[in-house]
């Protein structure tokens, strides 16, 4: 047991409190899951409670090497608006910018479209005189001799927490490192952020916005966090737990703490991660990654084992409304309302739609009996066959399958069909919203989905993989090995990761090579400070270089990943790289002058992964893990006579074809006429497609 | 044989995608701020006739253009082959608004039968006439406000006809811009194209046009649905124009009709301010839209029951070669009339008057860190009406305006080489009621160098946005020039010089109120005075609080 090495990731849903601990030594590795409800308001109970279910399966806290974890805790107090009264302090003249906002009407033709609330009410805005210069130099110096009439208002207004934003802070800081340090020793024990420690880009509106939402939830994350690592140390854990983070990556307990708005998407991110390191694992680097959960679908494209890191990211935007944005590194995902849960409906004119509307854990889907009346997705994979109905949610619930059946009937009557019929119309109209989602992110960028693999996961990736693959006509489908905890495992396997992100324009002449490769270092050297501080040897840390270029006068950039150091020698190469990637995107070239916009720098540290170790592949012959036959409707393909799989008897090597069904007890996999499935040696599952 | 609904919708999920796409495309590559930025564009998709099947977002206004665009080159060219890429910017040749506006329309074939169209509108930066920007409330005729372009063919089966191509960009002061921006709208019409034909292989032609034709019977249905719980009966109003013209407008609604009858109004203007009969006819269908079915996506069904009556030489049905370029003010105000004229009698749908003016501010001159040329080219901000129940909205774009972005003061000072002083929101007196107005927009630009100009051309200035059962009206639009000799206010201005400090001074209208003031909630009055919104003095005067 000595060469034992646990690693435990946490996280905190909506429902319950999943813990998956992998214990890796030299006879192999074993895996414990455990879960436990979700503890609002005090959340981190829920983890402690969770713990305790590990410590009965023999694994103690106080062994555990390394513990990443997941928290939905800002977003969600972004949602329910349950963060602290925020004060803002900004430019002279720009205290309304965070109220104007961009002035957008989405929902163009309804003339009571209602913009959304700044987060910060208008007597809570307060400026101060002093401007800098899109080029960073001084015109008005900073003039602070109101700011203690400032803080006295806010003081009496109960502002808990205050975020600064001035003009043209990406391009120095100065000014807003003056102001943080004097509201610091005005106000030593207020909440306070700036905006340029979280973000260096310009557009003022964004970046003031995303230091608001960040001011409003760092004293409820910071709670939260605090009361976590004193539990867990108290509980005997000997390292503080690394947070997950929306770019993919994790990060110190500490550092989250202080600008927590970084964790807004993390949900998504550590199963997208996930993807990327089985990609790598797999050989396979290019993937389409999907995960299917019970109320929405989120998919993600990776290149050459890299996710792609955005920050151009908005909560609550819809076609309905402009929502708000959040100017943090963020895994370029595209989310759509489409779930096991989501409800079926026809419109006044007789037209089928899925979703966005979910019948989430309580009622659910009618089918379990709970009071639900829609159909839902899952309730037509039940009818059709492709769930077990003697099996479902793996044995746990009874399906109530004349609740079902009312609930289609329902629906057919109202688009004049039978059951059968709005059954699969259900579920084409659902995948058919996952392809429109997966083309988003792929196609819509240049890129060809037939280089791809469709990498499934999620309680219901399996259940649509194989119909989307076809229809996008991917290299093939894998459904990964415990689809249900991969998410787990994607934060396992994260790296200590920060990205930056500055803007710095620059024309590609003679000369920019110092100019651009100076960016560059001072961003790294920032990075190896950060970590140092986070007790990383900065030896450790690696970077990833990205320039963010255009054709000169545009406006929007495309990202070109940059090696070695940046001189004048190396700038033609930058342009044609640029071009080349301009072409694949937009399919034209111009002659036009290059420009550089900004920089985006990736600087990560290993902090301990798993190693992976390949199982021999064994006999092909996968007919010992058949259970037993049904009738399954695929839709398109029909009925068919279909193999039923156990999931937990299939082994390295097996072999088989499709129609089949692999269940276990966290999910199903569709496997559709004609094709070819093999286990490999980590037990993922491929699906190879016919032609 | 009938193709099963479930497959139609398919298809007509993926006609919205591909619109959205080819919005996306073009959103990306533009040069011109007011096409990326503004996005002042807009994409659409339609079928082999040229009738509208599907639209990307951006602007309510830009989503009746393309039809009319793809039926004029129908009608004019016999030849039309895989491949080819037509260009029209003239009302008069299906080009609907102004001259800066390019429509580009592939035709989409499959199997050699032509299937459907992609089409583009853009507002290009300049394309030459009498002023910079190409517009200018000097002109008299179409010649002086740019190059005409009568729907012809830029791309012949692939082919770039590059002597178009050269005497596009050559009439322009900006021709790197046009040039990127016309490749830009290449691309977005082609990958929806690649889009269209996919969907055909896939499905079959037959399948895929019945999809078309499923989905426009489907906006057709859900219009005549919403017709029958509107008033029945004719509605009438005479409205006064900034200028002292007098507008009407005649509104009659029946089971199956909605007719807008625009006949009686005055001459074609001498001036810029004149619009087409098809640009008319595109206001009326914007609050056909929002008074029938604000929430599916406007195609050619979605007009069916609306008829537009006009006067050829009047100015909604002007005569070539009128001047056009200023025809967005004008197309406002019709617009607005029709929605004034309605909101009484369905107040559920339509709101008190906003600001109402696309409030179109052109500022130009050498940015002098670079040393290049720039122009500004923005429609402004305001504020919204307030219904029954809710304030309106602060500082959002006109209702010919939709997913349209205004642009930060940080881009615009490094873009530009001005100085943007201030953006904020407009606090003079106007739009109270039992329910306030929204605020208006002061924005400060300063300019940092010799030899700069601004054009500007605001209506709502003196007539003010209307209000609703006993609120007060808006506080009105205006510009103002702010010089060492003394500070002038406008509502029309054309090429004023400006020099180093001069300051441009925006100023937009607060919507109207909706309700008598003197029913306010108090906690919403103390609320207003706490924000800044009102003064102390004003909240006594106007809701007749005792302090």
């Amino acid at each position: 047991m000595s060469n034992s090495i646990r690693r435990v990731a946490t996280d905190v849903g909506g429902t319950f409190t999943d813990l998956v601990a992998f214990e890796t030594s030299d006879d192999g590795m074993r895996v414990i899951t455990a879960k436990s409800d979700t503890t609002p308001p005090n959340f981190e109970q829920g983890v402690l409670n969770v713990l305790s279910k590990m410590e009965d399966q023999g694994i103690a806290t106080k062994d555990v090497d390394f513990m990443a974890h997941g928290t939905t805790v800002v977003i969600n107090a972004l949602t329910e608006r349950k963060g602290v009264k925020v004060g803002l302090i900004t430019t002279e003249g720009f205290r309304d910018t965070l109220e104007i906002a961009r002035g957008n009407r989405p929902d163009f033709f309804n003339l009571h479209y209602e913009k959304p609330e700044p987060f910060v009410p208008r007597h809570l805005r307060a400026e101060v005189p002093g401007r800098m210069t899109y080029q960073g130099k001084e015109r008005v110096p900073l003039d602070l001799s109101e700011l203690p009439t400032i803080l006295d208002v806010f003081k009496s207004e109960g502002v808990e927490a205050i975020a600064i934003s001035l003009l043209h802070s990406y391009a120095d800081t100065s000014h807003e490192e003056v102001l943080l340090a004097e509201v610091k020793k005005l106000w030593p024990d207020v909440s306070v952020v700036a905006s340029h420690q979280i973000t260096r880009e310009w557009r003022e509106y964004e970046r003031s916005n995303t230091a608001v939402l960040s001011a409003y939830v760092q004293p409820v994350a910071a709670r939260y966090l605090g009361k976590l690592d004193e539990g867990l140390t108290s509980g005997g854990l000997r390292q503080s737990p690394f947070i997950m983070q929306s770019n993919c990556g994790v990060d110190s307990l500490n550092a989250t703490s202080a600008v927590p708005i970084t964790m807004v998407e993390s949900g998504p991110a550590s199963g997208f991660w996930g993807a990327a390191e089985l990609g790598k694992l797999i050989g396979d680097p290019n993937i389409l990654a999907l995960d299917i959960g019970g109320t929405t679908a989120k998919c993600s494209l990776i290149e050459d084992g890299e996710v792609r890191i955005m920050t151009d990211y908005w909560i609550e935007r819809s076609r309905k409304s402009a929502g708000y944005p959040i100017m943090v590194p963020v895994v370029d995902l595209v989310e759509i309302g489409n779930g096991g849960g989501s409800i079926a409906w026809v419109d006044d004119f007789g037209k089928l739609h899925v979703g966005p509307q979910s019948a989430g854990a309580l009622p659910g889907p009618a089918a379990y009996g709970k009071g639900g009346n829609n159909a839902t997705t899952t309730d037509a994979n039940l009818w059709l066959g492709r769930i077990n109905r003697n099996y479902f949610c793996g044995g746990a619930i009874e399906a109530q399958m004349d609740a079902t059946e009312m609930a289609l009937t329902e629906v057919g009557d109202k688009l004049g069909v039978d059951t059968d019929e709005a059954a699969r119309g259900i579920v084409r109209i659902a995948n058919n919203n996952m392809v429109n989602a997966l083309k988003l992110v792929s196609l819509n960028r240049g890129h060809d989905t037939r280089d791809f693999t469709l990498l499934a996961f999620g309680g219901g990736g399996g259940m649509h993989a194989v119909a989307l693959g076809q229809e996008l006509q991917v290299k093939q489908v894998v459904v990964p090995a415990a689809a249900s905890v991969f998410s787990a495992w994607g934060m396992m396997m994260s790296d200590l990761r920060r990205d930056f992100f500055v803007t710095q324009l620059a024309d590609l002449h003679e000369g920019a090579g110092v100019t651009i490769e100076g960016v560059f270092a001072e961003a790294e050297s920032q990075a190896r400070e950060a970590f140092k501080t986070d007790g990383v040897d900065p030896s450790r840390v690696s970077f990833l270089r990205y320039g963010k270029f255009r054709y000169q006068n545009q406006e929007h950039t495309t990202e070109v990943l940059l090696h070695g150091e940046v001189t004048d020698a190396a700038l033609d190469k930058i342009a044609e790289d640029f071009r080349a990637a301009y072409e694949k995107e937009y399919t034209y070239r111009l002659n036009a002058p290059v420009e550089m916009v900004g920089i985006h720098l990736v600087a990560r540290a290993e902090v301990g992964k798993i190693e992976m170790t390949p199982a021999p592949l064994g006999d092909t012959d996968a007919s010992p893990a058949i259970k037993s036959k049904r009738t399954v409707d695929y839709a398109l393909e029909g009925k068919h006579e279909a193999d039923i799989y156990n999931g937990d008897k299939l082994l390295p090597g097996m072999k088989f074809d499709g129609p089949a069904i692999v269940e276990d007890s966290g999910t199903t996999i569709v496997i559709h006429p004609g094709n070819k499935v093999w286990v490999d040696a980590f037990r993922n599952i491929h699906i190879v497609l016919e032609g | 044989m009938a193709t099963d609904p479930i497959t139609l919708e398919i298809i007509q999920n993926s006609l919205q995608s591909a619109a959205d796409e080819m919005f996306a495309a073009m959103r990306k590559t533009a040069m011109s701020s007011i096409i990326y930025e503004v996005l002042d564009m807009g994409t659409g998709i339609t079928d082999a006739e040229g009738r509208i099947a599907s639209s990307g977002a951006g602007i309510p206004a830009f989503i009746g253009v393309l039809d009319k665009s793809v039926q004029f080159i129908l009608g004019k060219h016999a030849e039309i082959a895989p491949g080819d890429v037509f260009i029209t910017n003239d009302p008069w040749h299906g080009g609907v608004t102004h001259l800066n506006d390019l429509v580009l329309a592939m035709p989409v074939f499959s199997g050699g039968q032509l299937i459907a169209w992609t089409a583009n509108i853009a507002h290009n930066s300049d394309v030459g006439g009498m002023a910079p920007g190409s517009l200018s409330g000097e002109a008299t005729e179409i010649f002086q406000e740019g190059l005409r372009l009568p729907a012809v063919k830029l791309i012949r089966e692939g082919v770039t006809d590059q002597a178009l191509m050269d005497i596009i960009t050559t009439n322009s002061r900006m021709p790197d811009f046009l040039l990127g921006d016309v490749w830009a709208a290449i691309a977005s019409v082609r990958v929806g194209a690649k889009r269209l034909e996919d969907l055909a292989e896939k499905y079959g032609v037959e399948t895929f046009t019945e999809a078309m034709n499923s989905f426009m019977e489907f906006g057709h249905k859900t219009a005549s649905a919403e017709l029958a719980n509107l008033p029945k009966g004719t509605f009438e109003l005479s409205e006064e124009q900034d200028d002292g013209r007098v507008y009407n407008v005649k509104v009659t609604i029946t089971d199956e009709d909605f007719i807008v009858d625009l006949r009686d109004n005055p001459d074609q203007d001498p001036g810029c301010t004149n619009t087409s009969r098809d640009g008319t006819m595109i206001c009326a269908q914007m609050v056909f839209k929002s008074v029938t079915d604000p929430d599916t996506p406007a195609n050619d069904g979605s007009f069916r029951p609306l008829q537009v009556l006009t006067r050829e030489g009047s100015v909604f049905h002007a005569k070539e070669p009128a001047a056009i370029g200023f025809y967005f003010e004008t197309e406002v105000r019709v617009y607005d009339l029709i929605w004034r004229c309605l909101a009484p009698h369905i107040p559920d749908r339509l709101p008190a008057g906003h600001f109402s003016s696309i409030c179109g501010t052109f500022i130009g001159g050498i940015h002098p860190d670079t040393g290049r040329q720039y122009t500004i080219i923005e429609p402004q901000i305001g504020g919204w009406g307030a219904w029954d129940g809710r304030d309106g909205n602060p500082c959002i774009f006109s209702g010919f305006h939709g997913e349209t972005y205004n642009t930060p003061a940080e881009i615009s000072e490094a873009r530009n080489g001005l100085y943007v002083d201030q953006m904020a929101l407009n606090t003079e007196p106007g739009g109270e009621g039992e329910f306030t107005g929204g605020r208006g927009l002061i924005l400060e630009y300063r300019i940092r160098t010799e030899n700069g100009f601004v054009t500007a051309g605001y209506t709502r200035s003196k007539v003010k946005p209307w209000s609703l059962e006993g609120g007060k009206e808006g506080s009105g639009n205006y510009v103002e020039v702010i010089k060492p000799e003394g500070t002038e206010r406008y509502s029309f201005v054309s090429g004023l010089e400006l020099t180093t400090d001069d300051v441009v001074r925006v100023v937009t209208s607060s919507g109207a109120g909706f309700g008598d003031p003197k029913n306010r909630n108090p906690d919403s009055i103390a609320q207003d005075i706490k924000n800044g919104f009102v003064s102390e003095e004003r909240a006594k005067s106007v809701y007749g609080l005792d302090a």
